[in-house]
């Protein structure tokens, strides 16, 4: 059976624009989907991204059953920024211009994206939406190297200056992705114009509705106009596997939100009915202004939900709320009892909806059930955002109390300080310090004992006595790192990097632990030093444990290399291909343009002229036999 | 969960340092909850044979993980956990319980990660022969285009002339 995909794509000029510089392809034939976001003055925005939106499309119609996705698609991504690239430098008005891309080619299951610049892809899968694409920002690459961080970048000034783009120059270096997708999959591209002004929610929220592909998108693209609009906003959504919408959904968008807003005015007098206007929250308002704001404004949103299919107007409606009751130190109790009476007002209409049509009611009612969850799981994230703030307020504290602990403790070395034991400790590694002469004794013995023990047939007993050997004497070493290297080089010796070759290392490293810490249970001493001796024990077989696959990892590294190599030497001999393709066709252009301004139609074939290449010869449409040509007449 | 899987699985913000970092999806989360799963069951779990843990190992090298990075947290989670048993856990048995858990887990994510640099090695191994194969084909690609390149050339400088 054939694996379905359905796309659709829009895109919207924004609120505060004059030109639409976005442009897209949706191209259910070829399989291939792309959004670019041009930029550049004098309206050389929109020139760029449909130059690069027509020569993607004609270069990979042209080669799509010659080439692999892949390199297919790194092709097509690099002639767009060739042609932007050499019309920027042919006209002065033009120069700078450039366009991000976000190109998806389909092929069955398989979704290869290759993109360049902030324009973004999504997958929904499991009902999580996943970004699949980095941006290319200056700020995306300072936060990736660790030099800024999240909130920083938020405000940074470059935030939306691009590192790469299509245009800037004549090659572009194309970051590509490959899914295989499972039916149910929903892939969203998209320019920065959606997802700079619609909520990371509002997008979840509508791609995971069961909507479909054309109405989703059609959503998106009002989030973010009403988010602001302030950028063109293109978004392209493809369904994989030909997801089908239940009936439900669609009865609870026309019917379902038609019949909510006919009761409106009743959900307001049930809302007084219930006492909404005398809640602490509305203490500062008169009654109608109250039920007004809270119970109209929970019913539009309601309403606005059902319509679309979504929670995020309730969401937005509950968070705000919450923000305003909370943040001026609102008990939380009130908004529990707020929205319990909004439950009960609703519950209220809908039992008259249900002596009216009882199926109708009982979709509505989940549908407010679902509502009056999302709005209490929206208040629950503003609580948490400001118990987050608290603890991050107490690891601070913290952090100073500590500091000025230690600063006092270094100004008077005698006076005597606690150790901090809760809650925040640092992963510091403990001082190299030689164990105590009875935690020695201890190790000795269980050494010895674990020595004495037999192996299990399985274990190569030369490596199993050894792994013992290496493990006591990293346990009895005041300092660990270098002694745990050397002990896990002796270990690790020459062996086969395979399975075969590592597999007995690693089983007599397991027996050793496993007999060592039985041997330390069982050798006598004070509890304490047990527990001291395996504390070092352990360490140490963790220590060599790690060392060894840090060994075969530097091991391995060399065949990454290689295969990184044979990559780039791959790409570029396919680059040469492709070049002398491309000069093949202008030498064959060019020999054909020859052939027809030198001779007048039909004649070339009488002349008996040989074509070059593999080109099948065309035969003169049949007529009256001609004469050969005079001089005069050739002139 | 066992009482003292109980106790330590508490331990899991301070370890984990998610409180700070305000991470909720923490990248040591796999080998503490491994090992939380040890102490769970009673330490009669079979030797190495954690799925789960494979699997999240596994996952986080297909996210693009180093193997070193999960080893440094495989390293971090025993270290402050080593730390953290011995102030909070009062009966020594429960201690060496939690130290030989401990180690037990981070030696098999030792061992799944050594292995799984191995297979990525075989793997590559076999990418680099089919690298070379393609550059075969299309080094036969560049010739046969030389040839007719140089064909044309001379189809259109006669053509020229004529």
């Amino acid at each position: 059976m054939s694996f379905a995909i359905v796309g659709f794509g829009d895109s919207h000029v924004g609120s505060v624009r004059d030109t639409n510089e976005d442009a897209l392809i949706v191209d259910a034939k070829w399989g291939l989907y792309a959004v670019f976001d041009g930029m550049g003055g004098a309206s050389a925005g929109d020139v760029a991204s449909n130059k690069a939106r027509d020569v993607v499309h004609e270069y990979v119609r042209a080669r799509r059953s010659a080439m692999q996705p892949r390199p297919l698609l790194e092709a097509a991504i690099n002639a767009a920024s060739a042609a932007v690239h050499a019309e920027a430098q042919r006209r002065r008005d033009r120069r700078g211009m450039g366009t991000t891309a976000v190109v998806c080619l389909v092929d069955g299951r398989r979704a290869t994206i290759g993109h360049v610049g902030d324009s973004r892809a999504y997958l929904l899968r499991d009902g999580r939406l996943h970004r699949l694409t980095n941006d290319h920002t200056i700020v995306a690459e300072l936060v990736a190297r660790g030099a800024i961080n999240a909130d920083e970048a938020d405000r940074h000034a470059y935030k939306n200056v691009l590192s790469r783009n299509l245009g800037a120059k004549a090659t572009a270096i194309v970051d590509v992705n490959e899914i295989e997708l499972i039916a149910g999959d929903r892939l969203l591209l998209c320019s920065d114009g959606l997802y700079g002004y619609a909520s990371n929610e509002a997008m979840h929220q509508l791609v995971g509705s069961t909507d479909g592909a054309g109405d989703v998108v059609r959503d998106l693209i009002d989030a973010a106009l009403r988010g602001g609009g302030g950028d063109n906003v293109t978004a392209i959504l493809l369904d994989a596997g030909g997801k089908s919408m239940p009936r439900a959904t669609v009865v609870l968008r026309t019917s379902g939100a038609g019949a909510w807003w006919a009761r409106r005015d009743r959900l307001l007098i049930a809302a007084r009915h219930h006492g909404i206007h005398r809640s602490p929250l509305c203490a500062v308002l008169r009654p109608d202004e109250a039920i007004g704001l809270v119970a109209g404004n929970f019913a539009d949103a309601v309403y606005h939900d059902l319509e679309k299919a979504t929670s995020v107007n309730v969401w937005s409606f509950a968070e705000n709320l919450a923000v305003g009751w909370l943040g001026q130190n609102g008990a939380w109790m009130a908004m529990r009892e707020l929205l319990d009476g909004l439950a009960r007002a609703a519950d209220q209409v809908i039992g008259e909806l249900r002596s009216e049509d009882r199926g109708l009611a009982a979709l509505v009612e989940s549908a407010i059930a679902r509502a009056l969850v999302t709005a209490e799981t929206a208040v629950g994230g503003v609580l948490a955002e400001r118990l987050k703030l608290a603890e991050a307020e107490l690891v601070r504290l913290e952090s100073d109390r500590s500091r000025r602990q230690r600063s006092e403790a270094a100004a008077s070395p005698q006076r005597f300080l606690d150790q901090p034991t809760v809650p925040f400790m640092r992963a510091v590694a403990p001082p190299p310090e030689v164990p105590a002469p009875d935690v020695q004794l201890l190790l000795e013995a269980a050494r010895r004992r674990a020595l004495a023990r037999p192996a299990a047939a399985t274990t190569d007993r030369t490596l199993y006595t050894r792994a013992i050997d290496h493990a006591h004497q990293v346990a009895s070493a005041s300092s660990d790192g270098g002694d745990a290297a050397l002990a896990a080089r002796e270990l690790f010796d020459v062996r086969a990097l395979d399975e075969a070759g590592l597999a007995p290392l690693y089983d007599a490293l397991d027996a050793a632990r496993l007999a060592h810490v039985d041997a330390v249970r069982a050798v006598p001493g004070a509890p304490g030093g047990r527990v001291a001796a395996l504390r070092r024990l352990a360490a140490a077989y963790q220590r060599l444990s790690g060392t060894i696959a840090s060994l075969i990892v530097e091991s391995v590294a060399p065949t990454a290399e290689q295969l990184r190599e044979a990559a780039a030497q791959t790409t570029r001999l396919g680059e040469r291909v492709s070049k002398n393709e491309r000069r093949i066709a202008d030498l064959e252009r060019k020999f054909a343009t020859i052939i027809d301004d030198e001779l007048p139609g039909g004649l070339r074939y009488e002349l008996g002229i040989e074509r070059p290449g593999a080109r099948p010869r065309i035969e003169p449409p049949a007529g009256p036999p001609r004469r050969r040509p005079s001089k005069e007449t050739m002139r | 969960m066992s009482d003292l899987g109980e106790r330590v699985a508490v331990l899991r913000d301070e370890i984990l340092d998610v409180v700070e970092g305000g991470r909720e999806d923490a990248p040591a989360e796999a080998i503490f909850e491994a090992i939380v799963r040890t102490l769970s069951a009673g330490m009669e779990t079979a030797l190495g044979l954690d799925l789960t843990l494979h699997d999240a190992v596994a996952r986080r090298l297909a996210w693009g993980d180093t193997e070193e990075a999960i080893l440094a947290d495989a390293d971090l989670v025993f270290t402050r956990l080593a730390r953290a048993a011995q102030r909070a856990l009062r009966d020594p048995d429960e201690e060496m319980l939690v130290l030989e858990a401990a180690a037990d887990v981070v030696c098999s994510t030792a061992r799944i990660l050594g292995l799984a640099a191995v297979s990525r090695a075989g793997r590559d191994r076999a990418a680099t022969l089919r690298e070379e194969m393609a550059q075969r084909r299309l080094k036969e690609a560049l010739s046969e285009q030389d040839r007719n390149l140089k064909r044309l050339e001379t189809d259109v400088a006669q053509s020229d002339f004529q």
